[in-house]
């Protein structure tokens, strides 16, 4: 990795320091206690899922306006990552739900439209391996990357339109966040740590695209795609305290961030030395 | 070509009706996650005993009375007096959060005036503040 390559991992590895101190040292809830710092990847988490399948829809529309192979690399990639993203929110989320609503999954609506929405794009990453010719492939997925968009407002408004055991929107309503500025600050800086941590991966999983097809048109051999796929863990059933929870948490965090980044790594650098095979 | 062009139109549709249903249609209360107390009252006629359904509401203040096998409250539909309530009978410990004043969505059915409750769901809100300031619908 060059020296401007590995000055974006540093950077988010600073921010997420930073933001690990911030959710460390911001104080307890009045309700919750300490598992209130389960927000602090939770919604970071939540986040960025919508934030990677709008960069899908931006680069679909790029494709099917320009038909840049580029733009559909970015598309492709972006929903991966904010499939794993979808995912890790919602195992959060349900390391959240236990010790606080007391149960890892219920029939809410905000919930179920989550897990509507990581299948439908579950779906697109499946569309992307079903489909062998590139132009095809990039064509179909490009429409279903802006149709598949309508779930994140869904999922975004599924609190305000329904009854839902979900808790609505703290930061994203009209008027001052309800939420006390100290705990805004560390969910603030969580947000950017997050967001610095997905451009990693973004980039990664961008780069690794690029030497699929590289290696693809080398070879002339389907290169496969998988998603990285992170499912809620199995929990104890005893009454746990706060702070295990945080840690659980934590740890599936920051176990799922890193397994993943360095899951593309290897895959990134496998292929290049298959490149080097082949030529 | 043609079959791809014919599945992207049904895509289209079906996912135009989904949305469309999202927007305008007048969802019945099968897709509704709880009824209210007053609800609940309301259309006591049409859960028998034994049916099951989902109550949410505040735990009131006061209320809480410990038993063998669980708890016994009033469920108010909100703060302000005379606002409908539910007495609710509950099975097994209550949820890590309960506390009186905050919102529960119980599981369970009716035994003539009581709703009698084997899982509840404790509902926190969107507001987060420090243990000192004592803010909010939760004391």
């Amino acid at each position: 990795m060059t020296l401007s390559g590995a000055r974006l991992p540093a950077v988010a590895g600073v921010a997420v320091a930073a933001g690990l101190a911030g959710a460390l040292l911001a104080p307890p809830d009045r309700l919750q206690g300490e598992l209130v710092r389960l927000m602090y990847v939770h919604v970071p988490a939540a986040w960025l899922a919508f934030l990677a399948f709008a960069i899908t829809l931006v680069a679909s529309i790029g494709w099917l306006w320009r038909r840049r192979p580029g733009a559909d690399r970015v598309a492709a990639a972006s929903a991966e990552v904010g499939v794993f993203f979808t995912g890790l929110a919602i195992a959060l989320g349900s390391i959240w739900g236990k010790p606080t609503w007391g149960v890892w999954w219920t029939w809410d609506p905000r919930l179920v439209t989550t897990a509507l929405m990581f299948f439908v794009y579950l779906g697109y990453l499946a569309l992307r391996r079903a489909t062998v010719d590139p132009v095809s492939r990039a064509r179909r997925s490009a429409v279903f990357g802006v149709v598949a968009f309508v779930q994140v407002p869904i999922v975004h408004l599924s609190v305000l339109w329904w009854r839902t055991l979900h808790q609505p929107p703290t930061v994203l309503q009209p008027g001052d966040p309800s939420i006390d500025h100290s705990m805004l600050a560390a969910l603030l800086g969580n947000l950017v740590a997050f967001t610095l941590v997905f451009a990693v991966l973004l980039r990664e999983r961008v780069r690794l695209a690029a030497a699929e097809d590289a290696l693809e048109t080398a070879e002339e051999s389907a290169a496969a795609i998988s998603p990285a796929m992170r499912c809620p863990r199995r929990g104890w059933r005893a009454p746990v305290s706060e702070w295990a929870w945080v840690v659980l948490g934590y740890s599936v965090a920051y176990g799922a961030l890193g397994g993943y980044l360095a899951l593309l790594v290897r895959r990134r650098v496998r292929v290049r030395w298959r490149a080097g095979q082949s030529r | 070509m043609r079959r791809y062009r014919l599945l992207l139109v049904a895509g289209f549709g079906v996912s135009a009706v989904l949305v469309g249903l999202l927007f305008f249609g007048n969802l019945n209360r099968n897709l509704v996650y709880y009824l209210t107390p007053d609800e609940a009252v309301a259309q006591r006629a049409d859960f028998d005993d034994g049916r099951r359904l989902q109550i949410g509401g505040l735990v009131e203040p006061g209320s809480v009375v410990r038993t063998p096998d669980g708890l016994r409250f009033t469920l108010a539909a909100g703060t302000e007096p005379g606002s409908a309530t539910v007495a609710a009978q509950h099975t097994g410990a209550p949820a890590q959060l309960f506390r009186s004043g905050i919102g529960v969505v119980l599981e369970g059915s009716w035994r003539g005036d009581v709703f009698i409750s084997d899982t509840m769901l404790v509902k926190h809100d969107e507001n987060y503040g420090a243990p000192d300031q004592q803010a909010g619908g939760a004391g």
